[in-house]
C-alpha cells in the first residue's frame, strides 16, 4: 500500500504544472499530452521549489511544496501573457485508425513488459539502493538536503554533487507516503514509460499526422522498454531523464517550435533533464545550440529564444550549486576531476568496451532498429540536425568522459554505457520521423 | 512512387517497434516462474547475486534499533560484495550507522567496524561467533555483538 501511495503521489506534479500547461497556448495538444506535459513541467517546478526552500531555510512540507510549484507555474503563465501566442495547431484529422490502434497496442505491450520486468525484480537498478534512494529517504527524514549526511566520508559513494531532481521527487513521494518505498521507486520505470506512451503521440501529431506520430511514438517507447529491461533501469534516474529529453526534443521539432510558449515549455523540460542527471546538461546545451542550426526560421529573434530555452536550466543548476557551495559540500561538477586530465591512449580500449557493452544489451537492437528506421527514412529534412547532432555530441561527450580514468575503464563502461547511451536510442527513434526532403508533411496512409 | 515512400516512413517505425517489443517480451525471465512474487527487488535481475545480502539486511530492520551501529560482512570474505552490502545497510537501515567492512572493493582496517553493535553475516555461519545470535536465515546470520569486542 505504501508503494502505491508513494508512486501515486508523483501524479500531484500534474496539479503543480497545470497552471502553466493549462494556458490556451497549449490548447492544441490533445488532453493526454497536456496532462503529461503538466506532470513533467510540474515535476521540474516542484524540484526547483524544494531546492529554493532548502536555500532559504524553509522545511519541506508536501501540500506547501505543491502550492509553491503551482504558484511558480502560475507566475510563468503570467509571463506567457506578455509573449506573442500563436495557438498550437490542433491534432490532425482522424485517419490511419488501424495504424494508430496497432501502434497503441505496441506501446501498451512495451509498457506491460517494463511493468512485469519491474514487478518480477528483473529490472532493478542497484544504483537505487546505492545512492538515489538513500539520499531521497534521508532528505525526506530531514525535510531538506541533509548536509551532514552528504558530507559524511562513508557516504562518498552517494555522489553528493549529482543534480537534485530525482532525489527531490523521491523525497517528496517518501514524505507523502510516510516513508521510502523501494518498490514504489522501481515502479517509476513503467509509470514514466507509460506517461511517454500517452503523451508523445500528441506532441508529434501536429507535425506528422496521427498515424505516423503513433508509429514513431511506439518505436520510441519500445526502444526504451527493451533497453530499460536489459540495462536494469528500474528505480534509477534514467527513465526520468529520458522522459524530459524525449518530450523536449519532440517540442523543438514541432510545427509550433517558433512560438514563445512552446520554447518556454521546452526550456523547462530541458531544465528537468539537466537537473535529473549530470549528462542532462550537455544534452540541454547541445539540443539548444542545434535547435538554432536546425530551425533557423523558428529561433528568431535569437536572444529571447535562447533565454527561454536555457534560463530554466540555469536557474535549476544555479540553485543547486549555490546550495553545494554555501554548505561547502561540492563546487559545480568538480567531482568529475579536471576537465583535461585525459588518457587518450585508452581511446581504443574505450571504443571496444562501449561496443561490447552495447552489443550485450539486447544485441544492440535498441540502437540498431531506430538507426535502420532513420536510414529507411532518408532523405531527412533539415531538422535532422537537432536529434542526430545531439546524439553525436552526446556520444563524443561520453567517450571524452570515459578517457578520464587512469585505470582501465572497461568495467566502468560495462555497467554504465548501456544506460548513458540510452538517449542516443531515443534521438534516433525521433529522427526516424524526419523523412520528407525539405519539409515534413503529414502522411496519408 | 510517393505512395511507396509514404508507406515506408509509416511502416518502418511500426515494424521496428514490433521487433523491439517482441525482443523485450522474449527477454523476460519466463522460465523463472515470472509471475511468482519475488523475495527481493533483485531476484531476477542481472544483479541477482546481491539478492541474499539484500534479503538479510532487510530482515535486520526490526532487530537493529535506531541509533545503533551495524556492519555487514560476508562469509567467506568478499570485499566487493561487502562494499555493496554496506551500501544496502545505508539504504535499508535509516537512522542506524552502517560501518563498512569493505569500501570501494577493498577491506577496511578492522578498527573501522570493530565497535559495531550489530553484525550481519551474509553466507555461512562463521567459525568464530561474533556475539549473540539474533536470527538465522538461509541468507546468513544476524548477531548482537559481544560487549567485550
Amino acid at each position: 500500500m505504501t508503494g502505491l501511495i508513494w508512486i501515486a503521489s508523483l501524479l500531484l506534479t500534474a496539479l503543480a504544472g497545470f497552471p502553466l500547461v493549462g494556458h490556451r497556448a497549449f490548447a492544441g495538444f490533445p488532453p493526454p499530452t497536456r496532462l503529461v506535459l503538466a506532470g513533467a513541467s510540474g515535476a521540474v517546478l516542484l524540484s526547483f521549489a524544494m531546492t529554493v526552500a532548502v536555500l532559504t531555510g524553509i522545511p519541506w512540507n508536501v501540500p506547501w511544496l505543491v502550492v509553491a510549484a503551482a504558484v511558480l507555474a502560475a507566475g510563468l503563465r503570467l509571463v506567457l501573457r506578455r509573449l506573442p501566442v500563436s495557438p498550437v495547431r490542433g491534432p490532425s484529422e482522424a485517419g490511419g485508425g488501424v495504424i494508430v490502434v496497432a501502434a497503441s497496442v505496441l506501446s501498451l505491450a512495451a509498457v506491460a513488459a517494463a511493468l512485469v520486468a519491474t514487478v518480477a525484480g528483473a529490472a532493478t537498478s542497484p544504483d537505487l539502493l546505492f545512492f538515489w534512494g538513500p539520499k531521497a529517504q534521508q532528505f525526506a527524514l530531514a525535510r531538506a538536503f541533509d548536509a551532514a549526511f552528504m558530507r559524511d566520508e562513508l557516504h562518498h559513494h552517494m555522489h553528493a554533487y549529482y543534480p537534485p531532481l530525482v532525489t527531490n521527487l523521491g523525497a517528496f513521494a517518501s514524505m507523502a507516503a510516510g516513508r521510502m518505498s523501494w518498490t514504489g521507486a522501481t515502479l517509476t520505470f513503467p509509470l514514466l514509460l507509460a506517461a511517454l506512451a500517452i503523451g508523445l503521440p500528441g506532441a508529434l501529431d501536429g507535425r506528422l499526422g496521427r498515424a505516423r506520430a503513433a508509429a514513431v511514438a511506439s518505436l520510441t517507447v519500445a526502444a526504451i522498454a527493451y533497453l530499460g529491461i536489459e540495462a536494469d533501469v528500474a528505480g534509477n534516474a534514467e527513465m526520468t531523464l529520458l522522459l524530459f529529453e524525449t518530450l523536449a526534443i519532440a517540442l523543438l521539432l514541432s510545427e509550433t517550435a517558433a512560438s514563445a510558449p512552446t520554447q518556454l515549455l521546452a526550456g523547462i523540460l530541458l531544465a528537468g533533464a539537466a537537473a535529473a542527471k549530470v549528462e542532462g546538461l550537455p544534452f540541454a546545451a547541445a539540443a539548444t545550440a542545434l535547435f538554432f542550426l536546425a530551425r533557423p526560421e523558428a529561433s528568431r529573434p535569437f536572444w529571447p529564444a535562447a533565454a527561454r530555452l536555457l534560463l530554466p536550466a540555469a536557474a535549476m543548476l544555479s540553485a543547486w550549486f549555490a546550495f553545494g557551495a554555501s554548505r561547502r559540500i561540492f563546487f559545480g561538477y568538480s567531482g568529475y576531476g579536471r576537465l583535461l586530465d585525459l588518457y587518450p591512449d585508452h581511446f581504443g580500449l574505450v571504443l571496444s568496451a562501449v561496443g561490447r557493452s552495447l552489443a550485450a544489451t539486447g544485441h544492440a537492437l535498441p540502437w540498431l532498429v531506430p538507426l535502420a528506421c532513420v536510414l529507411l527514412a532518408l532523405p531527412l529534412d533539415r531538422r535532422w540536425i537537432l536529434p542526430i547532432g545531439t546524439a553525436a555530441i552526446l556520444t563524443a561527450f561520453f567517450l571524452f568522459t570515459y578517457i578520464h580514468r587512469a585505470e582501465d575503464p572497461s568495467l566502468w563502461i560495462s555497467w554504465s554505457a548501456p544506460r548513458i547511451f540510452s538517449p542516443v536510442a531515443v534521438l534516433l527513434s525521433i529522427a526516424a520521423s524526419l523523412a520528407g526532403g525539405r519539409e515534413s508533411r503529414p502522411a496519408r496512409p | 512512387m510517393r505512395r511507396v515512400e509514404g508507406a515506408r516512413v509509416l511502416f518502418a517505425p511500426l515494424i521496428g517497434g514490433a521487433v523491439l517489443v517482441g525482443f523485450a517480451l522474449a527477454s523476460l525471465p519466463w522460465n523463472e516462474n515470472l509471475f511468482r512474487r519475488p523475495r527481493t527487488l533483485f531476484d531476477r535481475s542481472a544483479a541477482r547475486s546481491v539478492a541474499p545480502g539484500y534479503a538479510l539486511v532487510a530482515a535486520a530492520v526490526p532487530l537493529v534499533p535506531a541509533g545503533a551501529t551495524v556492519v555487514v560482512r560476508t562469509e567467506p570474505r568478499d570485499p566487493t560484495a561487502e562494499t555493496y552490502y554496506h551500501r544496502f545497510a545505508d539504504a535499508l537501515l535509516p537512522g542506524r550507522r552502517a560501518l563498512p567492512a569493505s569500501f570501494y572493493g577493498r577491506f577496511t582496517p578492522a578498527e573501522v567496524s570493530r565497535d559495531a553493535e550489530y553484525v550481519l553475516i551474509v553466507g555461512t555461519r562463521p567459525a568464530e561467533q561474533p556475539g549473540r545470535l539474533l536470527l538465522e536465515t538461509p541468507d546468513g546470520t544476524i548477531w548482537r555483538a559481544a560487549v567485550s569486542r
